[in-house]
């Protein structure tokens, strides 16, 4: 019986081996492959060199990431927010290994074009750094305390979640996007802060932003920063006729405005 | 003590493991017949579709619209990757083979979920699939399991062992923009029917016969016709060279006729025909072809000239159902392009067609044409994106498998309800020097195609009445799915969302009877069978495997 007792234990032992070695594969661990250092910035970036990124973008990726890079199958790239890294090497990793786990295959071109598809990326999600806002910045901020932005915007550690945060906006958003999404917010909402009022069988509703929904539950951020989620039982009504939390600031005086958008054009984050 | 105790669990184990080829089968090996008689084995699932008419159904009923309340998690297999699943596993007399995304297999008891033993593949690190490294499945013969890869091999294991027993290189991986094979390959008598992908990436299709003793390839049909063949020059140019059609999902078989049916994929460039005047055959057909020789009997064309990626690789259902007051054999058909076509199995003649979700694109069909579309004007990709088209890239219907009971006589099929931006692309034939740059296209300056709210797209499970194309019943689901339906003779419809609820509804009347929360995207299509004379439900969900059993 010891005998077999051993036996067990070196059957248990060999196939302990086996799921060790199974996530080895580097591809899936998530390792690049070894290979030349990647330099720490872009050696292709030169208003050719992305534009050749802008090409080779429309065959390579624009199948998933649209042609545009708004998205659709793939990640959109316009808001400039890399779940992987947005640093030079990180976005070179990503497009020259794949992203193991997502749909996203290597690229099959050269190193050299993979840098200037990193420029061209970059560039997609850095609208605001092609753009100085003629306003005055100082002011701006003022502006923004008094208008109370911070209830629900967060930059850097201050500020709310119910909205997005905007840290790097200013590189990451040309100006007509940051006029729009203050005299008219609705017009482009990140998924992520869609409006949602759930109206419960009880006759309470509960207004907010939605975090996720499955045919069971949903999730709300309510409008007082409390993370709710609701059976779908207890639901009768789920709404999304008003599309942003956000008041439309239409009533800002010319100067005001111009002066907050020169501050959040001010607003480049660590990059 | 402990050694007592190990003893004890092996002898059960041998009990369990006898009483379960006493309940369900005959073991290994499967032969031919068995597959042909797949239906007869419902403690066993024997290929893809469960049999060779592509039903998906199976004839286990101990799960019941009475006591699928009780269905609990029984056991779970961690793929311990972080692909997702989307394999179909094959059962045989208590022992699941399933594969893992990246081209292992695993050997489980299927009581239990314990593995038995792992073959791995390993591919090169970069592979040229479309949509992820994925894997859809295995085909047995014999004793031996046959799988595709990523890097465009086929390989037969030992189904004992692990043990490979041959590998055979199906094309060069990395020809033109690149090749692979995520499919489950099929078997029909005496020949292993393997598919190939890379619709998106400039490359020629084909549909491959192997012998499953040595590996040796028996034919190849090039699913463009080449130079001298009939329908060469539905291509403008060279652009056959590059065509796609590719063959990424697996087919159907009818004995009674010995045809075999394959469907075939988009072509290539998908949003952009400049270069590929014509009918650009046989792209978005489906094959019907001899399985001896490999040669075309006929086929159909769903989407001539496709501008929209609406693929034709969904499994082939064939029933014979009452059409104008005749029975028929036909093939019942929910197409990526929206509409649910019954084709004459036996000829190709099309029947009819009637959509099954929102759709924009067609008016119509030409009976006199043997069923051509009439196209709609306006519904082209556009250089600023078309954003009127329905169904949407990934279409009413995609690779997920559908489901057919001969019970209810009802289809079932989990449908997706979308549109989505059309963009032609200033693509440059990949074939072409790579040197020369398409023209300069500074497109952050175009502004940008519309943000889709999550409430402006959904899917839906429906049951379709096959002779009419009438929809009986359909249960809404939030997100467009990417799994498909088993259907069951204890009178269920199981599948899972896209957001992770697995769920049972009554066949009969669509009502939902039983979810389950496992939070993990569901890419695949459940299965059942028997072990230890019980019956279970495994489903893909993430990158788990969950089976489920009776309380």
């Amino acid at each position: 019986m010891h005998r077999l007792f051993w036996i067990v234990c070196f059957v248990a032992a060999l196939t302990a081996g086996m799921d060790a070695q199974a996530p080895q594969n580097p591809a899936l661990a998530g390792a690049a492959p070894p290979a030349a250092p990647i330099p720490d910035t872009n050696p292709f970036s030169s208003p050719a060199d992305i534009e050749q990124g802008g090409a080779l973008f429309q065959t390579h990726c624009s199948y998933c990431h649209g042609s545009f890079g708004e998205g659709g199958r793939g990640a959109d790239l316009t808001a400039g927010v890399y779940k992987r890294g947005g640093r030079d090497p990180q976005l070179y990793a990503s497009i020259r290994n794949g992203i193991p786990g997502s749909e996203m295959a290597p690229v099959r071109i050269t190193d050299e074009e993979v840098w200037k598809v990193v420029g061209f990326v970059k560039r997609l999600g850095s609208q605001g750094l092609l753009e100085k806002a003629p306003g005055d910045s100082t002011a701006g901020r003022l502006v923004y305390q008094k208008m109370g932005c911070a209830s629900c915007h967060r930059i850097e550690k201050d500020g709310g979640n119910l909205g997005p945060e905007l840290t790097e906006i200013g590189r990451r958003r040309g100006l007509k996007f940051l006029t729009e999404s203050i005299v008219k917010p609705e017009a482009d909402v990140e998924i992520a802060y869609r409006a949602v009022q759930v109206l419960l069988k009880s006759g309470q509703t509960v207004s907010g932003i939605r975090l996720n929904r499955d045919d069971l539950s949903i999730q709300v951020r309510d409008a007082r920063d409390n993370l709710r989620s609701i059976l779908m039982d207890n639901v009768q009504e789920i709404r999304y006729d008003k599309p942003s939390l956000m008041p439309a600031y239409t009533a800002l005086n010319q100067k005001d405005l111009g002066d907050v958008i020169a501050y959040l054009n001010s607003l480049k984050g660590a990059q | 003590m402990r050694s007592s105790r190990a003893g004890g669990w092996i002898v059960t184990a041998v009990l369990v493991t006898a009483a379960s080829w006493t309940l369900s089968g005959q073991g290994l090996p499967v032969t031919y017949e068995r597959l042909l008689k797949a239906d007869q084995e419902p403690g066993n699932w024997l290929m893809y579709s469960n049999t060779y008419a592509g039903w998906r159904f199976s004839r286990l009923n101990q799960i019941t619209t009475q006591n699928v309340k009780n269905l609990r998690v029984k056991w779970l297999f961690q793929g311990r990757h972080i692909e997702k699943f989307e394999t179909t596993p094959l059962v045989v007399d208590g022992i699941m083979y399933l594969t893992r995304p990246e081209n292992a297999i695993y050997a489980v008891d299927a009581l239990t979920g314990r593995q038995m033993w792992t073959y791995e593949h390993r591919n090169p690190e970069r592979t040229f699939n479309c949509c992820g490294r994925v894997n859809r499945g295995l085909a047995i013969l014999g004793t031996t399991l046959f799988m595709n890869t990523l890097d465009m091999h086929v390989v037969a294991v030992d189904a004992k062992s692990g043990r490979e027993l041959w590998k055979t290189e199906i094309f060069d991986h990395t020809a033109a923009g690149g090749y692979a094979a995520p499919g489950a390959p099929l078997i029909v008598k005496d020949k292993l029917i393997v598919g190939m992908a890379g619709g998106e990436r400039g490359v020629s299709g084909f549909l491959d016969a192997y012998d499953p003793k040595t590996g040796q390839r028996l034919w190849r049909f090039n699913t463009i016709p080449q130079p001298g063949d009939p329908n060469f020059g539905t291509w403008a140019g060279d652009s056959w060279k590059t065509g796609g059609a590719t063959t990424w999902n697996t087919g159907s078989y009818d004995p009674d006729t010995n045809t075999l049916f394959w469907g075939t994929s988009n072509p290539w460039p998908d949003y952009n025909d400049d270069m590929r005047a014509g009918d650009n055959l046989y792209s978005c057909s489906v094959l019907a072809l001899d399985p001896d020789t490999g040669k075309l009997k006929w086929h159909y064309q769903f989407t001539p000239h496709d501008l929209h990626d609406w693929d034709s690789t969904q499994n082939p259902v064939l029933i014979d159902t009452v059409f104008l007051g005749q029975t028929r054999k036909v093939l019942a058909w929910p197409n990526r392009n929206g509409f649910f076509y019954l084709v004459d199995r036996t000829n190709g003649k099309f029947l009819s067609a009637k959509a099954f979700v929102k759709q924009t694109w067609n008016d119509g069909f030409d009976f006199e044409n043997n069923g051509r579309p009439q196209v709609v004007p306006g519904n082209d990709p556009t250089p600023e994106g078309n954003d009127k088209v329905w169904p949407g890239i990934d279409g009413g219907a995609n690779w997920m498998s559908h489901s057919y009971s001969p019970l209810t006589k009802l289809l079932y099929v989990f449908a997706r309800e979308e549109r989505r931006v059309f963009t032609k692309n200033e693509i440059q034939h990949l074939t072409t020097d790579p040197n020369v740059a398409p023209t300069p296209a500074q497109l952050y300056n175009r502004g940008r195609g519309p943000r889709f709210a999550p409430e402006e797209s959904w899917g839906k499970a429906i049951a379709i009445d096959p002779g009419t194309g009438t929809i009986k019943w359909e249960f809404r689901v939030v997100s467009p799915p990417w799994g498909g339906l088993m259907s069951t003779a204890g009178n269920l419809v199981f599948g899972g969302t896209l957001e992770g609820v697995v769920f049972a509804l009554n066949a009969t009347t669509g009502e939902r009877l039983w979810t389950f929360a496992s939070n993990g995207p569901v890419y695949g299509t459940a299965i059942s069978y028997l072990a230890d004379g019980k019956q279970f439900v495994s489903i893909p969900a993430g990158d788990v495997i969950v089976t489920f059993g009776l309380e």
